[in-house]
């Protein structure tokens, strides 16, 4: 039996931190996270040490919205359109390039450490290397109008397990899976129903992929984010989950959410699979755990805060979040 | 030719937009179908030298929802509450906006932005009734608002145009928006479109041609002014008057009809409704329609501030400084006041949606063209935004800077009955470091 189980899911910590933590990376074996904040900086800490002490890396012009852990380095990415390179060790900032000419939303990291991909509104993926810093690739693919003539956004991106395949994900909910070694566009998989566009009452959108994750075995893609909104002038639909088996382009899952209203702001399965952990919020947040082999949910709840991204450690066990004016540590241990 | 005077009667001392068109276009009578050529003349630089010296225009964009300061006007970089995105140096030395607000930063020459703005109304109706009136509704009497009184006073009593035309297309906060002409009359009731930007009902029926209207109308008059001779009424007047506004009106359909306009020009205001009802706000204003509210609804950004704003101030930017730039080619900015205001703004607060709620407390409007003193800056907020730290103003006093800047006494008084109502609340004055 597994000695992990989500309905034994609880708080065991709760750090305060003045502003929004947008983003959050784990040391690996380690509780010290780093967490893009609304303050322009980075924040590292040992979040389960008895008074956490912060440093802060200041060096973006604007809201950091990614943080990523490849190799040595942690790298940050901004609405400045900003990558930066930081030495975890010298807490030293080593690269800052200007790598998008909008605003950069999400970033991931191939397991080896090699490369990092970064998603801006510029509705580019570039595929950096990260040794060197030099640009990879280019991938192209989302428009960047809506069909309503406005600008679109490119929120979400995830790398696959074994390291082959990113997924990207858009305003419209249109999501691509590429090629990382060649930049090829193996599939494309519409989420519409992620985005509200009101013709009548309001005459704009909300919405969005939010969210990318790959299956162990690299064979499922889910996408998170939220379903269509009667009144978008808040986040009122229904958290969103769609499961895709990506080379077949077939829909294997669908979560249309029942109780918790808002984005789907972080998606990632266990370690084996065991579930799909989802976790995100409205003016409030919450977390969620499906079992994919059911096709049910087994366990939600409300999050201390607005949950904009979370880590899961090495087991699965521990998930550590960055969201609205805190960090929180759940855990599945029994013990 | 006459202009009504503040007590309903009729000055000669205004020069009307009949008898400037009937000056240089030798017509007579109203206009009809034919002479909307008007348009194209009015394109020549005599006819626009003309039209700029003796008529001015506004045109109000009416952000409905309650537009960020924040992410327009007045951006706060690097501050708690001050959002993601960064300031932008304009063409105006020491003056940044909001990033999302490119174009417009290239074009500072022509605004002023009013950074102090303290209403006090966090409600959506309470907000926009203020601003539309420029002072606290009454109960006992029916108040004007801005537009109405512009065409009170800007409009001119036998106009083949509509003297107050306003969009509002989004039905939320409709209600709001839908102004008012009040103690004035129905007279000074804005023609107001909803769900199509061409008026309903100004087409000729189907078998009925302009010919045949024409004749009808002659038939019309000729009868009329038999029964005239000898009679003594100002209902009879009255009665002629409603007549010749009508036809005139009909005549203004193509007006609202952008299909003819180039390619070039469509694309300076864009394709989104709002750019299409901003291209038909220029012809109206170019034809005479001395009022025109385009209200771009919804801002209440509640939740995803920043998304909202992303689309919504993106837009803004590209319509405005489209509407600007074509205005200035027309030789029309110099007698065009364009406004941009809101219910209110929108709180420095960031919530956990992040989204920013209803603040009224220290907001943003702008001023652009027609007798302002462009590049400039009135008023200050706090480094937050959360509270006015210079030069605290009411909706009263941009009222007043409105009058002002068109040549308008804005302490004018109306009469309903033996009460003088001044077209701004006593005592409050116009911000002269506006004014040009």
């Amino acid at each position: 039996m597994n000695a992990l189980d989500p309905n034994k899911l609880k708080v065991v910590k709760e750090v305060g931190r003045p502003g929004v933590l947008l983003a959050v990376a784990q040391q690996p074996a380690s509780s010290r996270l780093f967490f893009g904040a609304s303050d322009f900086k980075v924040h590292d800490f040992d979040v389960m040490a008895e008074k956490p002490e912060p440093v802060e890396y200041a060096g973006h012009e604007s809201y950091v919205t990614g943080v990523v852990l490849a190799g040595k380095y942690m790298i940050s990415g901004g609405y400045d359109g900003r990558l930066i390179w930081w030495d975890t060790e010298t807490k030293q900032q080593v690269r800052s390039i200007l790598a998008h000419s909008r605003w950069i939303r999400d970033l991931a990291a191939t397991p080896n450490g090699k490369h990092v991909v970064s998603v801006a509104d510029d509705m580019v993926c570039r595929i950096w290397d990260v040794a060197s810093g030099k640009l990879v690739r280019d991938l192209l693919g989302h428009d960047s109008r809506t069909p309503n003539h406005f600008p679109s956004m490119l929120y979400a991106c995830a790398i696959s397990p074994d390291g082959r395949y990113i997924a990207t994900g858009d305003r419209v909910g249109k999501n691509i899976v590429w090629d990382l070694a060649n930049g090829r566009r193996l599939a494309t998989l519409e989420t519409p129903i992620m985005y509200t566009w009101d013709p009548k009452a309001r005459i704009h959108s909300i919405g969005g992929v939010r969210s990318l994750a790959f299956s162990s075995d690299s064979s499922l893609l889910a996408v998170g984010g939220m379903g269509q909104v009667g009144n978008i002038d808040h986040l009122g639909g229904l958290a969103r989950v769609e499961v895709f088996n990506w080379q077949k382009a077939e829909r294997t899952h669908e979560f249309a959410g029942d109780e918790y209203n808002g984005l789907v702001e972080r998606l990632a399965f266990a370690p084996k699979d065991q579930w799909l952990l989802a976790a995100g919020g409205d003016n409030a947040g919450f977390i969620k755990f499906f079992d994919l082999s059911a096709s049910k949910l087994i366990k939600q709840d409300k999050a201390p805060m607005h949950v904009h991204d979370f880590v899961l450690n090495e087991n699965g066990g521990t998930i550590y979040a960055a969201g609205h004016g805190k960090a929180v540590v759940w855990s599945l241990d029994a013990a | 030719m006459t202009r009504r005077n503040s007590s309903g009667g009729l000055s000669d001392q205004a020069i009307s937009r009949r008898s400037f068109l009937g000056s240089t276009l030798a017509t007579t009578a109203v206009l009809t179908a034919a002479d909307m050529t008007v348009l194209d003349a009015l394109q020549s630089p005599a006819m626009a030298e003309e039209l700029k010296r003796k008529d001015k225009r506004v045109i109000v964009f009416w952000l409905a929802g309650g537009a960020s300061q924040l992410e327009t006007w007045d951006p706060k970089p690097g501050r708690p509450t001050g959002g993601p995105y960064r300031a932008i140096q304009t063409n105006v030395p020491g003056i940044q906006i909001s990033e999302l607000m490119p174009k417009m930063s290239q074009r500072l020459q022509h605004t002023s932005i009013i950074r102090s703005l303290n209403t006090k109304i966090g409600d959506h109706g309470g907000g926009a009734t203020l601003m539309h009136l420029g002072r606290r509704d009454e109960s006992a009497l029916k108040l004007p608002d801005l537009g109405a009184m512009i065409a009170r006073e800007m409009g001119q009593i036998d106009s083949a145009v509509p003297d107050y035309v306003a969009f509002y297309t989004a039905t939320e906060g409709r209600g709001g928006g839908t102004g008012q002409s009040g103690f004035l009359g129905a007279r000074y009731a804005p023609m107001f479109l909803t769900t199509e930007s061409k008026p309903a009902d100004l087409s000729l029926p189907p078998g009925i041609g302009e010919i045949d209207h024409q004749t009808r109308a002659d038939l019309r008059q000729l009868l009329s002014n038999r029964f005239s001779e000898g009679r003594k009424s100002s209902s009879l007047g009255s009665h002629n008057e409603a007549y010749a506004r009508v036809r005139g009106l009909m005549s203004s359909e193509q007006l609202f009809d952008i299909s003819g306009e180039p390619q070039s020009i469509r694309d300076q205001y864009g394709p989104t409704l709002f750019g299409e009802q901003t291209l038909v706000a220029r012809r109206l204003i170019e034809a005479g329609t001395p009022f025109v509210k385009v209200s771009r609804a919804w801002w209440d950004s509640h939740g995803q501030n920043f998304e909202t704003h992303l689309e919504l101030v993106t837009e803004l930017d590209h319509v405005m400084s489209g509407l600007l730039d074509d205005l200035e080619q027309r030789g029309l900015l110099d007698n065009t006041l364009v406004i941009t205001m809101s219910e209110f703004g929108r709180t420095p607060n960031i919530n956990a949606s992040l989204g920013r709620d209803h603040f009224a407390s220290a907001w943003s409007v702008s001023l652009t063209g027609c007798g302002i003193k462009g590049g400039s800056v009135y008023g200050k907020s706090d480094e937050d935004g959360q509270t006015v730290a210079d030069g605290e103003i009411g909706a009263a006093q941009v009222f007043a800077t409105i009058f002002h800047a068109l040549g308008i006494d804005h302490e004018k008084e109306y009469y309903v009955g033996v009460r003088p109502v001044p077209l701004t609340d006593p005592g409050t004055e116009p911000l002269k470091e506006v004014i040009a």
